[in-house]
């Protein structure tokens, strides 16, 4: 069974008390995640990343299409019982310490008393509060809330996850540590949904990814699938291109980016790389490195948002 | 959440003025109130003997319940207002709301453990206040005045009704400011209401606008008359002979306009987005 399956989720928000305007955040989304996965959902702001998790977790109604999570369909209680959620800019009732924040959403979520004490301090030991179990939310840092909320969204051993932009505000150490819980709780069994634009971060842990813009889906795949679809080259060269050489390699008709001493090739296939080289060669340029470029995550997203917008 | 928002309640500045109020009357009447060494069925206040029935032949015991309970009612409908209307829009505070719709709890649930937590702690302020001065008349002057202790529940009751109003505008206005003004506004309305006989009806000499008043009256709930008969149950005073006796009726009108505003609430919650 899929932790989450979506059928044509679609969400057009009325805004306005008396204008009732139409503003559609979602269009047709159908997204399967299988359980035990870190999934990234990726677009620019105002995609619909925020309005996808809502909608999950009934926090707003969909306009039409439906959705289960580990098979129940939206709004039922047993499929909030089983999730867990970071929002964006989470906020916490001023007057409670950390601990007690934890054992009041504790509570909510319907857990035997007797066990939230320890439950709470074992999540603030977790994300690095310990020493702050007793001093009151509104103290806390930007980064440190984020790690309470974390905590707070743990706290019912949640088969999914879902975090919305969970390394807001967190410093670097603090993204490694976020990073190697997430990965230790996908260790576990946890399936993981993480809405993000921290390329980088979302490369570094996710298994697959979808790239939402303006409230479409536009990609899905593994990491891998996305990134090394080019086969770019970068070659430094041991002395700068002659006029001759340079004219042999533009009538390879290959996309070239030449720097002082090196270039950029983009090859079609493999073997076009041997042309390259014997260019270079015969006309007597040394080749001092040649490694091969992957795509980040970001230049693919930047190259698709251009597609997609221009 | 009801028993965090009883708790959040309770520590508003507002009520904690409130607690601060009724424990110093009830102490000054504690060390008021006593009887004369060589009278013990006669009561002094501060040394001066209170007569139990005075000349102009009201009892004097009823009269000081009566004025504390105005007292308490008056303070407690403006601080419980202050107190309380902020309660429903911090729970939709964004960033809060997200939290609190994602718990497996129906949205009814929420609001409602929202309302009825928020109405604990103003009726736990109540009864702190109401025992305490039941209490030291008791002990100190030997008057167990029953009818005094009963009027609670009146106020309590009177203040649910209360609260159905300040939970829907809080619910649709979002902001704790506004909806004090409004729920104000409603306080005073529902006085006007009250007495549309000898004031709204003047205004307009038409018919459709009176029957209008009168509807108006039966739709919402009736809190003044509600804490004015609240007052009657002490007892009632000589020169209040005009005034009419007790009445279960406006708690009884009011309990549908109640029920109806609470039911809207949630239906009007259940529908939003966040
Ligand atoms: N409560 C709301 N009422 C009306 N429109 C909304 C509401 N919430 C979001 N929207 C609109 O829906 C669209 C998608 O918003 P959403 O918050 O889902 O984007 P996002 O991808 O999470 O963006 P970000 O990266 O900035 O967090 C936006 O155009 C936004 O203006
Ligand atoms: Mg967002």
């Amino acid at each position: 069974m899929e932790a989450l399956q979506t059928l044509d989720l679609t969400k057009h928000y009325r805004s306005g008390s008396f204008t009732k305007k139409n503003i559609p955040a979602l269009e047709k989304v159908s997204l399967s995640i299988e359980q035990g996965e870190i999934f990234g959902l990726l677009g620019p702001n105002g995609a619909g990343k925020t309005t996808f998790v809502k909608l999950i977790l009934s926090i707003v109604h969909p306009t039409s299409g439906s959705a289960t999570v580990l098979g129940y369909p939206l709004g039922q209680r047993k499929l909030k019982e089983y999730c867990g959620y970071l929002p964006e800019n989470h906020r916490y009732p001023a007057f409670l310490s950390a601990e007690n924040t934890l054992i009041f959403f504790g509570r909510l979520n319907g857990l035997p008393e007797s066990t939230l004490k320890e439950k709470a301090h074992a999540l603030l030991e977790t994300v690095g509060l310990k020493d702050w179990a007793k001093v009151k939310t509104k103290k806390f840092s930007k980064g440190m809330l984020q790690r309470l909320g974390l905590a707070q969204a743990l706290i019912n051993n949640p088969k999914i996850l879902f975090l919305d932009e969970p390394t807001d505000g967190v410093d670097p150490v603090g993204r490694k540590e976020i990073r190697d819980l997430l990965l230790s709780l996908k260790a576990q069994g946890t399936t993981i949904f993480l809405n993000s634009h921290l390329l980088s971060e979302v490369e570094m842990i996710c298994d697959r990814v979808a790239i939402l813009n303006k409230g479409n889906v536009v990609r899905t795949g593994t990491i891998s699938e996305l990134t090394t679809q080019k086969l770019a080259y970068h070659i430094h060269l041991s002395s700068p291109l002659t006029k001759e050489v340079r004219e042999r390699l533009d009538q390879t008709i290959l996309p070239i980016e030449y720097h002082e001493t090196s270039l950029v090739v983009t090859l079609h296939e493999k073997p076009q790389l041997n042309l390259i080289i014997d260019i270079l060669r015969s006309g007597g340029i040394g080749i001092e490195d040649m490694t091969q470029q992957k795509t980040s995550l970001e230049d693919y997203f930047i190259q698709i948002m251009k597609g997609e917008n221009g | 959440m009801f028993r965090y928002t009883v708790e959040e309640v309770l520590r508003r500045g507002t009520l904690l003025f409130y607690f601060i109020i009724a424990s110093i009357i009830i102490l000054i009447l504690a060390l008021g109130i006593g009887h004369p060494v060589n009278d013990p069925d006669a009561i002094t206040l501060f040394g001066s003997p209170i007569p139990r029935v005075s000349e102009q032949g009201f009892n004097m015991i009823e009269f000081l319940l009566i004025q504390l309970h105005s007292l308490s009612i008056f303070w407690i409908i403006i601080l419980g207002m202050f107190g309380v209307a902020g309660l429903v829009p911090s729970m939709l505070e964004k960033g809060m709301v997200d939290l609190f719709l994602s718990k497996p709890l129906n949205r009814a649930e929420l609001l409602m453990a929202r309302a009825f937590g928020a109405v604990t702690g103003i009726a736990l302020n109540l009864l702190y206040f109401f025992v305490g001065v039941w209490l030291v008349f008791g002990l100190k002057a030997g008057v167990w005045h029953w009818g005094f202790l009963s009027s609670m529940l009146y106020v309590i009751y009177a203040f649910i009704c209360f609260s159905s109003v300040i939970t829907i505008l809080g619910l649709i206005t979002r902001s704790a400011s506004i909806s004090i003004m409004l729920s104000f506004i409603y306080t005073i309305i529902s006085w006007g209401l009250e007495l549309r006989e000898h004031g709204l009806y003047r205004l307009w000499d038409n018919v459709v606008y009176q029957r209008f008043l009168d509807t108006l009256y039966y739709l919402t709930p009736q809190l003044n008359a509600m804490l004015d008969n609240s007052t009657r149950v002490i007892g009632k005073l000589p020169m209040m002979m005009n005034v009419p006796d007790f009445t279960f009726m406006p708690f009884l009108y009011s309990f549908f306009p109640t029920c109806f505003l609470f039911g809207l609430s949630i239906w009007y919650f259940s529908r939003q987005d966040f």
